[in-house]
């Protein structure tokens, strides 16, 4: 045990050296907040402006559309009749993204048409839809009740139709928390492969320069092959735990300064609300909050990071140690330092058919071939970590140790079954490797 | 010290090491001989449990080789490898430490042998930064930090000048001295006739001779005797007469030769010199004895030819 944490630690100090291991604990998470910055930035509205011409020939808006207007959105009336050819290819026109028409009969019909020159997105749809149904609900009172806007709006409460799952009926799972749990399996399997690949070249590195001869007369095969599997390992985890502060103190700037917490008082403008509560509605304003970005909310509100977190860690530790094994045999069994490559890629695909499981568990969460590769270790950690994002049904969290459990359980086997890989493979030098040697070597005790 | 009793060891269905037995006693340098390829190798990873055998035991003390004796045995292979990145001292400190020693007990033997070798200064300096005989000399430190009552050494000359050629063996004749026993294995015979107390030699697998220097020499002397002397070589040449034969001569000088005789009959060493004594004069006489070398090729090469 202790050859084993003196051959770890030496592992460790040389991987912390390394200067690659300083450039992928910088860049890995700038690159990832980079990626979710511009989802931030593209998950809300802020970038999309349009410019939208009303055709009202019958003057029922009046000109008038929301007092508050959206900075994203402007309106310009027009009150006759346009044709669409017309403002397809008119000079005059080419400054309007859309048009949207307001016939006489729109009161009668709800019917309008909308131009577009290039699609905008459904949320900047949703709006614009918004802001004329508003102005034609405010033209609508007025015509045909007694109410002020004020009163009708304060009546009229929207039945708000919330679809959910009669065994999730918390809404816990989601499409969305589904994908952020696929991308912290992806992860896994992205360090899984990093540091799968350390582990081949520092095995054949120290065959190819015989110091194996050496440590294999003070410790034996297997005790080397788990102090290198623990060196890398916990390496693996301290560029992880780096990630994890640099990401997550990331996110906390990017919350403070570029997206403050809107569910949070007293980060909202109190002279903007107080001006805005004049011309908005609690709805409106409410429809705002929504509108904000649904890929902020998940990242900040949604996510539960702690449980998430904690399981990321025992699913890499299980996975690391089910693949690290094979990344190990392989290095030890192979003749030169490129001869090991040709086994690399098997191994390389089924991490890659393992990301597929999570995207195929993220698609189809109930599907029969979902369950089960939750529970084979070679997808589990992805998988898992999309149900656990999902959500486990109440009484079926179970299941997820059960998977842990298999996992932890197959990764000794296979340990032990590359220790015998390790033992009979690592001195033999000069070979071709192949299939014949491994069953060789493996049969051997 | 160390009993080898019927090791037998196979590659791929080759045999690496037939049946071989030898026994190393506590406090000897034992020369472990062979051409490439004879097997020494597989040998030594075999005491060194690096290697399995298929057959046979390794004994130490009296007791059946395990991992725990390890740590009593000091190894440098034949190829050799250190970290590249590591310095000096880290290297001697993770070596060490594997071989069970403490940090404090690693870094003031450390400082014993970077003095006793002059390189104080090396201590910080990276592998890579050495040349391949200053990383041999590291080596052969990380080899005998932890003291071992064996050491088992696989061509521990090569890559050495003449002078650390020196210094090494001197460094093993001081460790005999203090009682440790030493598995030397070199292609190097002059060194093995000066420092080996007794050789086996391995030859395709098989154990072919095992026993002292000494014995083995005086085993295949050819009855052979040298003269050195000052004069003339015909008086040389008819003071022997017809009782020896002349096998070879070395001009030294107009006047002083080496000569190797055989002796013909029933005539002595002592029968030489009295012929001579009168004719020449004699500044030295001795008996030809085979050179390590000479009985290395004797056994080897006839086998070579014959397979």
């Amino acid at each position: 045990m202790r050859n084993s944490w003196l051959i770890a630690m030496r592992e460790m100090k040389e991987r912390l050296g390394s200067r690659s291991f300083v450039l992928m604990s910088i860049f890995g998470p700038l690159i990832i907040l980079g990626v979710l910055y511009l989802m931030f930035i593209l998950g809300g509205n802020q970038t999309e402006k349009w410019n939208v011409l009303i055709t009202d020939p019958a003057g029922i808006m009046d000109n008038k559309i929301m007092a508050n207007q959206d900075p994203n959105v402007s309106y310009s009336f027009a009150n006759d009749y346009i044709e669409h050819s017309e403002f397809a290819d008119a000079k005059k026109y080419q400054q309007f993204d859309a048009m949207v028409e307001i016939n006489e009969k729109i009161l009668g019909n709800k019917v309008s048409h909308v131009f577009y020159r290039i699609k905008p997105s459904v949320g900047l749809q949703a709006k614009v839809q918004y802001h004329v149904e508003r102005r034609l609900e405010e033209v609508m009172i007025a015509q045909f009740t007694d109410l002020s806007v004020a009163k009708f709006r304060e009546l009229k409460q929207p039945i708000n139709f919330s679809f959910r799952n009669v065994y999730d009926p918390l809404d816990q799972s989601s499409d969305i928390r589904a994908w952020v749990g696929f991308f912290f399996g992806a992860v896994i399997l992205v360090f899984i492969a990093l540091f799968g690949m350390t582990i081949l070249r520092t095995v054949t590195r120290e065959k190819s320069n015989r110091i194996v001869e050496v440590l294999l007369a003070s410790v034996k095969p297997k005790q080397l092959l788990i102090g290198k599997l623990t060196g890398v390992g916990i390496s693996a985890f301290v560029q992880f735990l780096i990630w994890l502060i640099i990401v997550g103190a990331g996110l906390y700037i990017i919350r403070e300064n570029v997206f403050p917490d809107y569910y949070d008082a007293s980060n909202l403008n109190v002279m903007e609300l107080a001006q805005n509560a004049e011309n908005q509605t609690l709805q409106e304003q409410m429809y705002a909050s929504t509108e904000y970005n649904h890929v902020v909310d998940l990242v900040y509100e949604r996510i539960n990071f702690g449980t998430m977190l904690t399981f990321f860690v025992l699913f890499f530790i299980g996975g690391y140690l089910f693949y690290g094994s094979f990344f190990a045999a392989i290095g030890s069994t192979a003749g030169t330092e490129s001869d090991g490559q040709q086994f690399v890629l098997p191994i390389l695909m089924v991490l890659a058919l393992s990301a597929y499981a999570g995207y195929y568990a993220v698609m189809n969460p109930e599907a029969t071939i979902s369950t089960v590769l939750h529970y084979v270790p070679f997808t589990a950690p992805v998988v898992v970590m999309v149900k656990l994002a999902q959500g486990y049904p109440v009484g079926h969290a179970y299941e997820m140790w059960v998977s842990l459990l298999l996992l932890f359980a197959s990764a000794f086997v296979f340990i032990s079954i590359a220790g015998r890989l390790y033992k009979n493979g690592l001195l033999q030098f000069g070979h071709r490797l192949r299939l014949k040697h491994l069953i060789k070597w493996l049969k051997k005790a | 010290m160390l009993k080898i009793d019927n090791i037998s060891k196979s590659f791929f269905r080759k045999p690496a090491l037939e049946s071989v037995s030898l026994t190393v006693n506590k406090g000897e340098i034992f020369g472990l001989l062979g051409p490439n390829g004879a097997g020494k190798s597989t040998l030594i990873r075999v005491i060194n449990q690096i290697i399995e055998q298929d057959s046979g035991t390794v004994r130490i003390n009296g007791d059946l080789m395990t991992q725990k004796h390890l740590a009593n045995i000091g190894y440098l292979p034949e190829e050799r490898g250190l970290y590249k990145t590591m310095t000096v001292e880290s290297h001697a400190l993770f070596l060490g430490q594997l071989r069970g020693l403490s940090k404090t007990d690693v870094q003031r033997k450390l400082n014993y042998w970077l003095e006793k070798f002059q390189i104080a200064d090396w201590r910080k300096k990276r592998i890579e930064e050495l040349s391949k005989g200053m990383a041999q000399k590291v080596q052969f430190i990380c080899t005998v930090l932890h003291e071992p009552d064996l050491l088992i050494l696989d061509e521990p000359y090569s890559g050495f000048d003449p002078v650390n050629v020196e210094l090494i063996k001197q460094e093993l004749i001081e460790m005999r001295a203090k009682g440790k026993t030493i598995i030397l294995s070199t292609h190097n015979m002059k060194s093995v006739e000066e420092v080996c107390d007794r050789v086996a030699l391995i030859h395709n697998a098989k154990k072919l001779v095992e026993g002292k220097v000494a014995d083995l020499q005086e085993e295949r002397k050819s009855g052979e005797y040298a003269v050195k002397f000052r004069g003339n070589m015909i008086s040389f040449v008819n003071a022997l007469w017809t009782g020896f034969e002349i096998v070879d001569k070395e001009v030294l000088a107009d006047d002083l030769f080496i000569v190797r005789v055989k002796m013909r009959g029933e005539n002595s060493f002592d029968n030489l010199l009295n012929v001579l004594i009168g004719q020449v004069k004699i500044e030295a006489a001795w008996e030809v004895l085979p050179s390590m070398q000479d009985i290395f090729i004797d056994l080897v090469q006839p086998k070579e030819m014959a397979s």
